[in-house]
Protein backbone atom coordinates (compact mmCIF):
# COMPACT_ATOMS: atom_id res chain seq x y z
CA UNK A 1 0.00 0.00 0.00
CA UNK A 2 1.39 3.37 -0.95
CA UNK A 3 1.41 6.11 1.71
CA UNK A 4 -0.09 9.46 0.74
CA UNK A 5 2.32 12.14 2.00
CA UNK A 6 1.18 15.66 2.61
CA UNK A 7 3.94 18.21 2.22
CA UNK A 8 3.37 20.40 5.26
CA UNK A 9 5.90 22.91 4.03
CA UNK A 10 3.90 23.78 0.92
CA UNK A 11 2.85 27.42 1.31
CA UNK A 12 0.89 29.78 -0.82
CA UNK A 13 0.93 33.58 -0.75
CA UNK A 14 4.55 33.98 0.29
CA UNK A 15 4.88 37.32 -1.48
CA UNK A 16 2.57 40.30 -1.75
CA UNK A 17 2.40 39.71 -5.51
CA UNK A 18 0.98 36.25 -4.83
CA UNK A 19 -1.53 37.73 -2.44
CA UNK A 20 -2.54 40.26 -5.09
CA UNK A 21 -2.95 37.49 -7.66
CA UNK A 22 -5.17 35.51 -5.29
CA UNK A 23 -7.32 38.52 -4.50
CA UNK A 24 -7.60 39.50 -8.16
CA UNK A 25 -8.97 36.03 -8.92
CA UNK A 26 -11.45 36.24 -6.03
CA UNK A 27 -12.74 39.63 -7.10
CA UNK A 28 -12.76 38.78 -10.79
CA UNK A 29 -15.01 35.81 -10.03
CA UNK A 30 -17.32 38.21 -8.17
CA UNK A 31 -17.64 40.46 -11.23
CA UNK A 32 -15.12 43.16 -10.35
CA UNK A 33 -12.63 44.68 -12.76
CA UNK A 34 -9.28 45.27 -11.12
CA UNK A 35 -6.37 47.58 -11.61
CA UNK A 36 -3.19 47.10 -9.61
CA UNK A 37 -0.59 49.58 -8.32
CA UNK A 38 -2.82 52.60 -8.60
CA UNK A 39 -1.19 55.87 -7.54
CA UNK A 40 -3.46 57.93 -5.35
CA UNK A 41 -2.67 60.85 -3.08
CA UNK A 42 1.05 60.30 -3.14
CA UNK A 43 0.97 56.58 -2.44
CA UNK A 44 0.25 53.48 -4.45
CA UNK A 45 -2.80 51.33 -3.76
CA UNK A 46 -2.18 47.60 -4.34
CA UNK A 47 -5.54 47.06 -6.02
CA UNK A 48 -8.50 49.16 -7.07
CA UNK A 49 -11.55 47.07 -7.93
CA UNK A 50 -14.55 48.56 -9.67
CA UNK A 51 -18.01 47.13 -10.10
CA UNK A 52 -20.73 49.33 -11.57
CA UNK A 53 -20.09 52.76 -10.04
CA UNK A 54 -18.51 51.50 -6.83
CA UNK A 55 -14.79 51.70 -6.22
CA UNK A 56 -13.03 49.44 -3.69
CA UNK A 57 -9.43 49.96 -2.59
CA UNK A 58 -7.56 46.92 -1.32
CA UNK A 59 -4.16 46.79 0.37
CA UNK A 60 -2.39 43.42 0.43
CA UNK A 61 0.04 42.30 3.12
CA UNK A 62 1.90 39.13 3.99
CA UNK A 63 2.90 40.71 7.29
CA UNK A 64 2.80 44.16 8.93
CA UNK A 65 -0.93 44.56 8.39
CA UNK A 66 -0.87 47.68 10.59
CA UNK A 67 0.96 49.47 7.80
CA UNK A 68 -1.94 48.61 5.50
CA UNK A 69 -4.32 50.31 7.92
CA UNK A 70 -2.25 53.50 7.74
CA UNK A 71 -2.31 53.36 3.94
CA UNK A 72 -6.08 52.91 4.06
CA UNK A 73 -6.53 56.24 5.85
CA UNK A 74 -5.76 58.23 2.68
CA UNK A 75 -8.08 55.99 0.64
CA UNK A 76 -11.02 57.37 2.61
CA UNK A 77 -10.89 60.45 0.40
CA UNK A 78 -11.52 58.47 -2.78
CA UNK A 79 -12.89 54.97 -2.12
CA UNK A 80 -16.46 53.74 -1.65
CA UNK A 81 -15.15 50.64 0.08
CA UNK A 82 -11.78 49.79 1.62
CA UNK A 83 -10.32 46.38 2.43
CA UNK A 84 -7.14 44.72 3.63
CA UNK A 85 -5.98 41.34 2.34
CA UNK A 86 -3.72 39.34 4.66
CA UNK A 87 -1.88 36.07 4.20
CA UNK A 88 -1.44 34.75 7.71
CA UNK A 89 -2.27 31.26 8.93
CA UNK A 90 -4.80 32.68 11.35
CA UNK A 91 -6.34 36.06 10.64
CA UNK A 92 -5.17 38.48 13.37
CA UNK A 93 -7.95 39.19 15.81
CA UNK A 94 -6.72 42.74 16.31
CA UNK A 95 -6.97 43.39 12.58
CA UNK A 96 -10.53 42.08 12.51
CA UNK A 97 -11.48 44.28 15.46
CA UNK A 98 -9.93 47.44 14.02
CA UNK A 99 -11.24 46.78 10.53
CA UNK A 100 -14.71 46.18 11.88
CA UNK A 101 -14.56 49.41 13.87
CA UNK A 102 -13.40 51.40 10.84
CA UNK A 103 -15.66 49.72 8.31
CA UNK A 104 -12.86 48.09 6.33
CA UNK A 105 -13.24 44.68 4.78
CA UNK A 106 -10.79 41.83 5.42
CA UNK A 107 -9.84 39.21 2.84
CA UNK A 108 -8.00 36.19 4.19
CA UNK A 109 -5.51 34.40 1.97
CA UNK A 110 -4.86 31.05 3.62
CA UNK A 111 -1.19 30.11 3.12
CA UNK A 112 -1.74 26.39 3.64
CA UNK A 113 -4.79 25.79 1.50
CA UNK A 114 -4.33 28.61 -0.98
CA UNK A 115 -7.99 29.64 -0.43
CA UNK A 116 -9.01 33.27 -0.55
CA UNK A 117 -12.17 34.40 1.22
CA UNK A 118 -13.88 37.48 2.55
CA UNK A 119 -13.81 37.37 6.35
CA UNK A 120 -15.37 40.77 6.77
CA UNK A 121 -17.24 42.68 4.12
CA UNK A 122 -16.51 46.41 4.05
CA UNK A 123 -19.08 49.03 4.95
CA UNK A 124 -19.69 51.97 2.67
CA UNK A 125 -17.19 54.76 3.37
CA UNK A 126 -19.01 57.99 4.12
CA UNK A 127 -15.87 60.16 4.19
CA UNK A 128 -15.34 60.18 0.43
CA UNK A 129 -14.56 63.64 -0.98
CA UNK A 130 -16.18 64.04 -4.36
CA UNK A 131 -13.58 66.42 -5.89
CA UNK A 132 -10.75 64.01 -5.06
CA UNK A 133 -12.76 61.09 -6.43
CA UNK A 134 -13.07 62.93 -9.74
CA UNK A 135 -9.27 63.23 -9.82
CA UNK A 136 -8.99 59.48 -9.21
CA UNK A 137 -11.46 58.76 -12.00
CA UNK A 138 -9.32 60.79 -14.39
CA UNK A 139 -6.19 58.89 -13.35
CA UNK A 140 -7.90 55.48 -13.63
CA UNK A 141 -8.69 56.11 -17.28
CA UNK A 142 -4.97 55.89 -18.01
CA UNK A 143 -4.44 52.59 -16.19
CA UNK A 144 -5.27 49.27 -17.83
CA UNK A 145 -7.23 46.55 -16.09
CA UNK A 146 -5.23 43.62 -14.79
CA UNK A 147 -7.39 41.12 -16.65
CA UNK B 1 14.22 95.90 12.21
CA UNK B 2 13.76 93.81 9.09
CA UNK B 3 15.07 90.28 8.72
CA UNK B 4 17.16 89.67 5.63
CA UNK B 5 15.21 87.29 3.42
CA UNK B 6 17.61 85.45 1.13
CA UNK B 7 16.60 82.95 -1.52
CA UNK B 8 18.78 80.15 -2.88
CA UNK B 9 18.99 79.71 -6.61
CA UNK B 10 18.11 76.14 -7.50
CA UNK B 11 17.25 75.71 -11.15
CA UNK B 12 16.55 78.02 -14.07
CA UNK B 13 13.00 76.67 -14.13
CA UNK B 14 12.38 78.62 -10.93
CA UNK B 15 14.04 81.87 -11.95
CA UNK B 16 10.76 83.73 -12.29
CA UNK B 17 10.07 83.46 -8.58
CA UNK B 18 12.86 85.67 -7.32
CA UNK B 19 10.62 88.70 -7.38
CA UNK B 20 7.55 86.87 -6.20
CA UNK B 21 5.10 87.67 -4.64
CA UNK B 22 6.27 91.27 -5.02
CA UNK B 23 9.39 93.01 -6.20
CA UNK B 24 11.73 93.49 -3.29
CA UNK B 25 10.55 90.45 -1.34
CA UNK B 26 14.08 89.11 -1.12
CA UNK B 27 17.09 91.03 0.03
CA UNK B 28 19.22 88.85 -2.21
CA UNK B 29 19.98 85.62 -3.99
CA UNK B 30 22.52 82.99 -3.05
CA UNK B 31 24.09 81.10 -5.93
CA UNK B 32 26.21 77.99 -5.67
CA UNK B 33 29.65 78.45 -7.17
CA UNK B 34 29.47 75.26 -9.22
CA UNK B 35 26.48 76.68 -11.05
CA UNK B 36 28.29 79.98 -11.52
CA UNK B 37 31.21 78.05 -13.03
CA UNK B 38 29.00 75.90 -15.22
CA UNK B 39 26.34 78.32 -16.48
CA UNK B 40 27.73 81.84 -15.99
CA UNK B 41 25.96 83.45 -18.95
CA UNK B 42 22.56 82.17 -17.85
CA UNK B 43 23.13 83.26 -14.27
CA UNK B 44 24.38 86.67 -15.35
CA UNK B 45 21.20 87.15 -17.40
CA UNK B 46 19.13 85.87 -14.48
CA UNK B 47 20.67 88.40 -12.10
CA UNK B 48 20.22 91.29 -14.51
CA UNK B 49 16.76 90.47 -15.74
CA UNK B 50 15.04 88.57 -12.94
CA UNK B 51 16.46 90.04 -9.76
CA UNK B 52 17.10 93.67 -10.65
CA UNK B 53 18.46 95.68 -7.76
CA UNK B 54 18.80 92.77 -5.38
CA UNK B 55 22.05 91.58 -3.90
CA UNK B 56 23.71 88.28 -4.61
CA UNK B 57 26.30 86.11 -2.97
CA UNK B 58 28.20 83.24 -4.57
CA UNK B 59 28.65 80.37 -2.14
CA UNK B 60 32.16 79.17 -3.09
CA UNK B 61 31.23 75.59 -2.18
CA UNK B 62 34.83 74.78 -1.35
CA UNK B 63 33.70 72.01 0.99
CA UNK B 64 32.76 69.98 -2.12
CA UNK B 65 36.40 68.98 -2.53
CA UNK B 66 36.90 67.55 0.95
CA UNK B 67 34.38 64.73 0.61
CA UNK B 68 34.89 61.29 -0.85
CA UNK B 69 34.77 61.59 -4.66
CA UNK B 70 31.45 59.72 -4.83
CA UNK B 71 29.78 62.71 -3.19
CA UNK B 72 30.56 64.87 -6.21
CA UNK B 73 29.94 62.30 -8.93
CA UNK B 74 26.79 61.78 -10.94
CA UNK B 75 24.73 58.58 -11.07
CA UNK B 76 27.09 57.19 -13.71
CA UNK B 77 30.01 57.61 -11.31
CA UNK B 78 31.57 60.46 -13.29
CA UNK B 79 32.71 63.70 -11.73
CA UNK B 80 29.99 66.33 -12.09
CA UNK B 81 31.03 68.68 -14.86
CA UNK B 82 30.04 71.73 -12.81
CA UNK B 83 32.39 70.66 -9.99
CA UNK B 84 35.18 70.02 -12.50
CA UNK B 85 34.69 73.52 -13.92
CA UNK B 86 34.84 74.96 -10.42
CA UNK B 87 38.03 73.06 -9.58
CA UNK B 88 39.66 74.48 -12.71
CA UNK B 89 38.71 77.97 -11.59
CA UNK B 90 40.19 77.46 -8.12
CA UNK B 91 43.37 75.69 -9.24
CA UNK B 92 45.56 73.92 -6.71
CA UNK B 93 45.31 72.21 -4.32
CA UNK B 94 41.95 71.04 -5.68
CA UNK B 95 42.29 70.85 -9.47
CA UNK B 96 44.72 67.92 -9.51
CA UNK B 97 42.80 65.71 -7.08
CA UNK B 98 39.15 66.50 -7.74
CA UNK B 99 37.16 63.38 -8.41
CA UNK B 100 40.03 61.08 -7.47
CA UNK B 101 40.70 61.74 -3.80
CA UNK B 102 39.41 63.99 -1.04
CA UNK B 103 41.12 67.23 -0.10
CA UNK B 104 42.80 67.03 3.33
CA UNK B 105 43.70 69.83 5.76
CA UNK B 106 47.37 68.96 5.28
CA UNK B 107 47.14 70.41 1.77
CA UNK B 108 47.03 73.85 3.40
CA UNK B 109 50.08 73.54 5.63
CA UNK B 110 52.03 75.87 3.41
CA UNK B 111 50.82 79.43 3.91
CA UNK B 112 51.30 80.23 0.24
CA UNK B 113 48.70 77.56 -0.64
CA UNK B 114 46.18 79.26 1.66
CA UNK B 115 46.88 82.62 0.03
CA UNK B 116 46.83 81.34 -3.52
CA UNK B 117 43.65 79.30 -3.06
CA UNK B 118 41.86 82.12 -1.22
CA UNK B 119 42.83 84.62 -3.92
CA UNK B 120 41.48 82.43 -6.73
CA UNK B 121 38.32 81.77 -4.75
CA UNK B 122 37.73 85.49 -4.10
CA UNK B 123 38.59 86.42 -7.67
CA UNK B 124 36.09 83.90 -8.98
CA UNK B 125 33.32 85.33 -6.80
CA UNK B 126 34.13 88.93 -7.72
CA UNK B 127 34.59 88.46 -11.46
CA UNK B 128 32.86 85.37 -12.76
CA UNK B 129 29.32 86.71 -13.02
CA UNK B 130 30.14 90.41 -13.36
CA UNK B 131 32.24 89.72 -16.46
CA UNK B 132 29.36 87.79 -18.05
CA UNK B 133 26.92 90.51 -17.00
CA UNK B 134 29.00 93.09 -18.82
CA UNK B 135 28.95 90.96 -21.99
CA UNK B 136 25.21 90.25 -21.84
CA UNK B 137 22.57 91.79 -24.10
CA UNK B 138 20.87 93.38 -21.13
CA UNK B 139 24.08 95.30 -20.33
CA UNK B 140 23.58 97.47 -23.42
CA UNK B 141 20.85 99.29 -21.56
CA UNK B 142 22.71 99.58 -18.28
CA UNK B 143 25.43 101.76 -16.81
CA UNK B 144 28.53 100.04 -15.48
CA UNK B 145 27.40 101.02 -12.02
CA UNK B 146 24.28 98.87 -12.48
CA UNK B 147 26.47 95.79 -12.71
CA UNK B 148 27.20 95.16 -9.09
CA UNK B 149 29.79 92.91 -7.52
CA UNK B 150 28.57 90.33 -5.00
CA UNK B 151 27.17 91.73 -1.77
CA UNK B 152 29.83 89.74 0.05
CA UNK B 153 32.67 87.41 -0.84
CA UNK B 154 32.89 84.24 1.20
CA UNK B 155 36.25 83.01 2.36
CA UNK B 156 37.02 79.40 1.44
CA UNK B 157 35.49 77.09 4.01
CA UNK B 158 35.35 73.43 4.90
CA UNK B 159 32.82 71.30 6.76
CA UNK B 160 33.70 70.62 10.39
CA UNK B 161 32.63 67.61 12.45
CA UNK B 162 33.44 66.70 16.04
CA UNK B 163 36.44 64.71 14.91
CA UNK B 164 37.71 67.07 12.22
CA UNK B 165 37.04 70.38 13.97
CA UNK B 166 40.60 71.07 15.05
CA UNK B 167 42.10 70.34 11.64
CA UNK B 168 39.58 72.15 9.47
CA UNK B 169 39.00 75.08 11.84
CA UNK B 170 42.67 75.94 11.51
CA UNK B 171 42.37 75.96 7.70
CA UNK B 172 39.07 77.86 7.76
CA UNK B 173 40.50 80.54 10.01
CA UNK B 174 43.65 80.87 7.91
CA UNK B 175 41.56 81.35 4.75
CA UNK B 176 39.20 83.80 6.49
CA UNK B 177 42.12 85.81 7.87
CA UNK B 178 43.67 86.07 4.43
CA UNK B 179 40.43 87.21 2.77
CA UNK B 180 39.72 89.64 5.63
CA UNK B 181 43.15 91.15 5.10
CA UNK B 182 42.07 92.00 1.55
CA UNK B 183 38.93 93.85 2.69
CA UNK B 184 40.27 97.24 1.70
CA UNK B 185 40.79 96.12 -1.92
CA UNK B 186 37.35 94.64 -2.36
CA UNK B 187 34.07 96.29 -3.31
CA UNK B 188 32.19 93.53 -1.50
CA UNK B 189 31.87 92.76 2.18
CA UNK B 190 33.92 89.89 3.54
CA UNK B 191 32.05 86.95 5.03
CA UNK B 192 33.17 83.65 6.48
CA UNK B 193 31.12 80.46 6.37
CA UNK B 194 30.69 78.17 9.35
CA UNK B 195 29.47 74.75 8.29
CA UNK B 196 29.23 72.13 11.01
CA UNK B 197 27.60 68.84 11.78
CA UNK B 198 24.98 68.45 14.48
CA UNK B 199 27.41 66.74 16.87
CA UNK B 200 29.31 69.99 17.23
CA UNK B 201 26.15 71.77 18.34
CA UNK B 202 25.82 69.61 21.39
CA UNK B 203 29.19 70.37 22.91
CA UNK B 204 29.47 73.80 24.46
CA UNK B 205 33.27 73.75 24.23
CA UNK B 206 33.13 73.33 20.46
CA UNK B 207 30.70 76.23 20.12
CA UNK B 208 32.94 78.45 22.19
CA UNK B 209 36.00 77.42 20.25
CA UNK B 210 34.37 78.27 16.93
CA UNK B 211 32.88 81.57 18.14
CA UNK B 212 36.19 82.69 19.66
CA UNK B 213 38.16 81.72 16.58
CA UNK B 214 36.00 83.81 14.27
CA UNK B 215 35.70 86.68 16.77
CA UNK B 216 39.45 87.05 16.60
CA UNK B 217 39.35 88.01 12.89
CA UNK B 218 38.70 91.72 12.71
CA UNK B 219 37.91 92.12 9.01
CA UNK B 220 35.01 89.66 8.86
CA UNK B 221 31.71 91.47 8.45
CA UNK B 222 29.37 88.51 8.31
CA UNK B 223 29.01 84.76 8.53
CA UNK B 224 26.99 82.22 6.59
CA UNK B 225 25.94 79.52 9.03
CA UNK B 226 24.93 76.02 7.96
CA UNK B 227 24.28 73.08 10.26
CA UNK B 228 24.28 69.83 8.30
CA UNK B 229 20.76 68.42 7.81
CA UNK B 230 19.27 70.36 10.72
CA UNK B 231 15.55 70.03 10.10
CA UNK B 232 14.08 72.47 12.59
CA UNK B 233 10.81 70.54 12.66
CA UNK B 234 12.53 67.36 13.83
CA UNK B 235 15.39 68.87 15.81
CA UNK B 236 15.73 68.42 19.57
CA UNK B 237 15.39 71.34 21.93
CA UNK B 238 19.07 70.97 22.79
CA UNK B 239 20.06 71.28 19.14
CA UNK B 240 17.87 74.35 18.61
CA UNK B 241 19.24 76.03 21.75
CA UNK B 242 22.76 75.28 20.57
CA UNK B 243 21.96 76.76 17.17
CA UNK B 244 20.94 79.97 18.94
CA UNK B 245 24.12 79.93 21.06
CA UNK B 246 26.32 79.41 18.02
CA UNK B 247 24.57 82.17 16.07
CA UNK B 248 24.89 84.57 19.00
CA UNK B 249 28.51 83.65 19.43
CA UNK B 250 29.15 84.52 15.81
CA UNK B 251 27.12 87.74 15.98
CA UNK B 252 29.81 89.45 18.06
CA UNK B 253 30.51 93.02 17.04
CA UNK B 254 27.20 93.18 15.20
CA UNK B 255 28.34 90.92 12.42
CA UNK B 256 25.69 89.73 10.03
CA UNK B 257 24.86 86.07 10.56
CA UNK B 258 22.74 84.41 7.90
CA UNK B 259 21.44 80.88 8.27
CA UNK B 260 22.07 79.38 4.85
CA UNK B 261 19.28 76.79 5.25
CA UNK B 262 16.67 77.80 7.76
CA UNK B 263 12.95 77.47 8.44
CA UNK B 264 10.50 79.40 10.57
CA UNK B 265 12.42 78.73 13.79
CA UNK B 266 15.38 80.58 12.30
CA UNK B 267 13.10 83.37 11.13
CA UNK B 268 11.84 83.75 14.70
CA UNK B 269 15.43 83.59 15.94
CA UNK B 270 16.17 86.53 13.66
CA UNK B 271 13.25 88.46 15.12
CA UNK B 272 12.36 89.57 18.61
CA UNK B 273 11.77 86.04 20.01
CA UNK B 274 15.40 85.11 19.32
CA UNK B 275 16.72 88.55 20.18
CA UNK B 276 18.10 88.82 16.64
CA UNK B 277 20.48 85.90 17.00
CA UNK B 278 20.52 85.86 13.21
CA UNK B 279 20.29 88.78 10.80
CA UNK B 280 18.96 86.77 7.91
CA UNK B 281 17.66 83.41 6.81
CA UNK B 282 17.88 81.69 3.44
CA UNK B 283 15.58 79.15 1.88
CA UNK B 284 15.03 77.92 -1.64
CA UNK B 285 11.90 77.94 -3.71
CA UNK B 286 10.04 75.27 -1.74
CA UNK B 287 13.20 73.47 -0.65
CA UNK B 288 16.30 74.28 1.29
CA UNK B 289 14.94 74.91 4.79
CA UNK B 290 17.46 72.24 5.71
CA UNK B 291 20.05 70.44 3.65
CA UNK B 292 22.74 67.85 4.00
CA UNK B 293 26.29 68.94 3.30
CA UNK B 294 26.91 65.94 1.12
CA UNK B 295 24.53 66.04 -1.83
CA UNK B 296 21.97 63.31 -1.84
CA UNK B 297 19.66 62.15 -4.61
CA UNK B 298 16.68 64.23 -5.61
CA UNK B 299 13.97 61.68 -4.87
CA UNK B 300 10.46 61.85 -6.20
CA UNK B 301 8.85 65.29 -6.02
CA UNK B 302 5.80 65.13 -3.81
CA UNK B 303 3.19 67.87 -3.87
CA UNK B 304 3.24 69.54 -0.50
CA UNK B 305 0.93 72.21 0.77
CA UNK B 306 2.40 74.68 3.26
CA UNK B 307 0.03 74.87 6.22
CA UNK B 308 0.61 78.36 7.59
CA UNK B 309 -0.27 77.66 11.22
CA UNK B 310 1.99 74.61 11.27
CA UNK B 311 4.79 76.47 9.44
CA UNK B 312 5.39 73.24 7.60
CA UNK B 313 5.10 71.78 4.12
CA UNK B 314 2.71 68.88 4.45
CA UNK B 315 2.13 66.07 1.97
CA UNK B 316 -1.00 66.86 0.03
CA UNK B 317 -2.80 63.71 1.26
CA UNK B 318 -2.15 64.65 4.90
CA UNK B 319 -3.08 68.29 4.37
CA UNK B 320 -6.34 67.16 2.80
CA UNK B 321 -7.05 64.87 5.74
CA UNK B 322 -6.33 67.57 8.32
CA UNK B 323 -8.35 70.26 6.59
CA UNK B 324 -11.31 68.01 5.87
CA UNK B 325 -11.37 66.72 9.43
CA UNK B 326 -11.67 70.29 10.67
CA UNK B 327 -14.39 71.11 8.17
CA UNK B 328 -12.30 73.87 6.61
CA UNK B 329 -12.81 72.55 3.11
CA UNK B 330 -16.59 72.77 3.45
CA UNK B 331 -16.52 76.15 1.75
CA UNK B 332 -14.04 78.77 0.59
CA UNK B 333 -14.90 81.25 3.35
CA UNK B 334 -14.10 78.74 6.09
CA UNK B 335 -10.87 77.89 4.32
CA UNK B 336 -9.77 81.51 4.07
CA UNK B 337 -10.74 82.22 7.65
CA UNK B 338 -8.99 79.19 9.11
CA UNK B 339 -6.27 78.09 6.73
CA UNK B 340 -5.00 80.67 4.26
CA UNK B 341 -6.15 83.87 2.62
CA UNK B 342 -3.10 84.45 0.42
CA UNK B 343 -3.85 85.56 -3.12
CA UNK B 344 -3.01 82.12 -4.53
CA UNK B 345 -5.43 80.29 -2.26
CA UNK B 346 -8.13 82.93 -2.72
CA UNK B 347 -7.73 82.61 -6.49
CA UNK B 348 -7.74 78.82 -6.53
CA UNK B 349 -10.73 78.47 -4.23
CA UNK B 350 -12.73 81.32 -5.77
CA UNK B 351 -15.00 78.87 -7.60
CA UNK B 352 -15.34 76.63 -4.56
CA UNK B 353 -13.35 74.80 -1.88
CA UNK B 354 -13.32 71.67 -4.04
CA UNK B 355 -10.65 73.38 -6.13
CA UNK B 356 -8.20 72.59 -3.34
CA UNK B 357 -7.57 69.41 -5.38
CA UNK B 358 -5.51 71.59 -7.73
CA UNK B 359 -2.71 71.61 -5.15
CA UNK B 360 -2.49 67.81 -5.42
CA UNK B 361 -3.00 67.18 -9.13
CA UNK B 362 -0.68 64.53 -10.52
CA UNK B 363 0.10 62.55 -13.63
CA UNK B 364 0.76 58.84 -13.53
CA UNK B 365 3.92 57.62 -15.21
CA UNK B 366 5.56 54.22 -15.42
CA UNK B 367 9.04 54.28 -13.97
CA UNK B 368 11.70 51.59 -13.98
CA UNK B 369 12.61 50.34 -10.52
CA UNK B 370 14.57 47.38 -9.24
CA UNK B 371 11.30 45.46 -8.92
CA UNK B 372 10.37 46.30 -12.52
CA UNK B 373 8.08 48.94 -13.97
CA UNK B 374 5.96 50.70 -11.36
CA UNK B 375 3.44 53.48 -11.62
CA UNK B 376 4.25 56.69 -9.81
CA UNK B 377 2.14 59.81 -9.58
CA UNK B 378 4.14 62.97 -10.26
CA UNK B 379 2.69 66.36 -9.40
CA UNK B 380 1.66 68.28 -12.47
CA UNK B 381 3.54 71.43 -13.43
CA UNK B 382 0.46 73.44 -12.50
CA UNK B 383 0.22 71.79 -9.06
CA UNK B 384 3.92 72.39 -8.36
CA UNK B 385 3.56 76.01 -9.37
CA UNK B 386 0.53 76.54 -7.13
CA UNK B 387 2.24 74.91 -4.14
CA UNK B 388 5.35 77.00 -4.75
CA UNK B 389 3.53 80.31 -5.14
CA UNK B 390 1.45 79.66 -2.03
CA UNK B 391 4.63 78.76 -0.12
CA UNK B 392 6.41 81.93 -1.21
CA UNK B 393 3.39 84.06 -0.31
CA UNK B 394 3.40 82.62 3.19
CA UNK B 395 7.16 82.83 3.63
CA UNK B 396 7.04 86.52 2.83
CA UNK B 397 4.32 87.03 5.47
CA UNK B 398 6.42 85.11 7.99
CA UNK B 399 9.50 87.27 7.47
CA UNK B 400 7.49 90.48 7.59
CA UNK B 401 5.59 89.40 10.71
CA UNK B 402 8.75 88.25 12.50
CA UNK B 403 10.39 91.57 11.66
CA UNK B 404 7.55 93.65 13.04
CA UNK B 405 5.67 91.77 15.75
CA UNK B 406 6.62 91.49 19.39
CA UNK B 407 8.12 88.32 20.82
CA UNK B 408 4.96 87.60 22.80
CA UNK B 409 2.70 87.84 19.79
CA UNK B 410 4.93 85.57 17.70
CA UNK B 411 5.38 83.03 20.46
CA UNK B 412 1.68 82.91 21.30
CA UNK B 413 0.99 82.36 17.62
CA UNK B 414 2.98 79.11 17.83
CA UNK B 415 0.82 77.84 20.67
CA UNK B 416 -2.31 78.93 18.85
CA UNK B 417 -1.23 76.93 15.79
CA UNK B 418 -0.52 73.85 17.91
CA UNK B 419 -3.90 74.04 19.63
CA UNK B 420 -5.67 74.54 16.34
CA UNK B 421 -4.26 71.40 14.70
CA UNK B 422 -3.46 68.91 17.46
CA UNK B 423 -6.91 67.31 17.28
CA UNK B 424 -6.22 66.14 13.75
CA UNK B 425 -2.44 65.81 13.62
CA UNK B 426 -1.91 64.33 17.07
CA UNK B 427 0.59 65.87 19.45
CA UNK B 428 3.54 64.73 17.36
CA UNK B 429 2.25 66.74 14.41
CA UNK B 430 2.47 69.99 16.35
CA UNK B 431 5.24 69.28 18.85
CA UNK B 432 7.74 71.33 16.86
CA UNK B 433 5.64 74.44 17.51
CA UNK B 434 5.55 73.90 21.26
CA UNK B 435 9.27 73.07 21.28
CA UNK B 436 10.16 76.24 19.34
CA UNK B 437 8.02 78.21 21.81
CA UNK B 438 9.82 76.69 24.78
CA UNK B 439 13.31 77.07 23.33
CA UNK B 440 12.81 80.68 22.32
CA UNK B 441 11.09 81.55 25.60
CA UNK B 442 13.87 79.95 27.68
CA UNK B 443 16.63 81.45 25.60
CA UNK B 444 15.26 84.87 26.36
CA UNK B 445 14.36 87.87 24.27
CA UNK B 446 14.77 91.58 24.76
CA UNK B 447 11.18 92.31 23.85
CA UNK B 448 8.41 90.53 25.68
Amino acid sequence: MRAFVINKNCRHFETEQEVVSGVVQLLKNAGYRIRIEVPSLGQSADMVATRSRWVTFIEAKTRDWRKALTQCEAHKNVADYIAVAVATVNPPTALLDIANERGYGVIHCQPRSGRTDWLLTPRRNDELWRPQRLELSKALRNIDYEH
Amino acid sequence: MSIDHWMLFGTFAQQNYFEYPVRGTYCGTIINANMAAHAPAGLAAFLLEKTANTRYIIDPLTHAFQHAPEAICNDAGELKSSVRSLAEEYGEPVSSIVGTKPLLPSAFEDESVVHHFSERCVSFQCNQLTSYMKQSDAAKYLDDSDIAPPYAVIAPYFFMTETTLSDWLRVNIACAEHVASRRGDLESKVFAAVVVDQGILLDESYLLKIAEAYASISGIEGVLLWVDSLDEQDASGAALKALLRLARGLRQSEREVVNLHGGYFSVLAAGAPGDRALTGVTHGPEFGEFRGVVPVGGGIPIARYYIPDLHARIRYADALRFLRAQGWLDNAELFQENVCDCEVCVGVLREGAENFVQFGESNVKRVKRRSGLVRIAYPTKAAKELCLKHYLQRKRREYVAASEATANVLLEDLIHGASKYEDVTGLEGVEHLRLWHRVLKESGSSDS
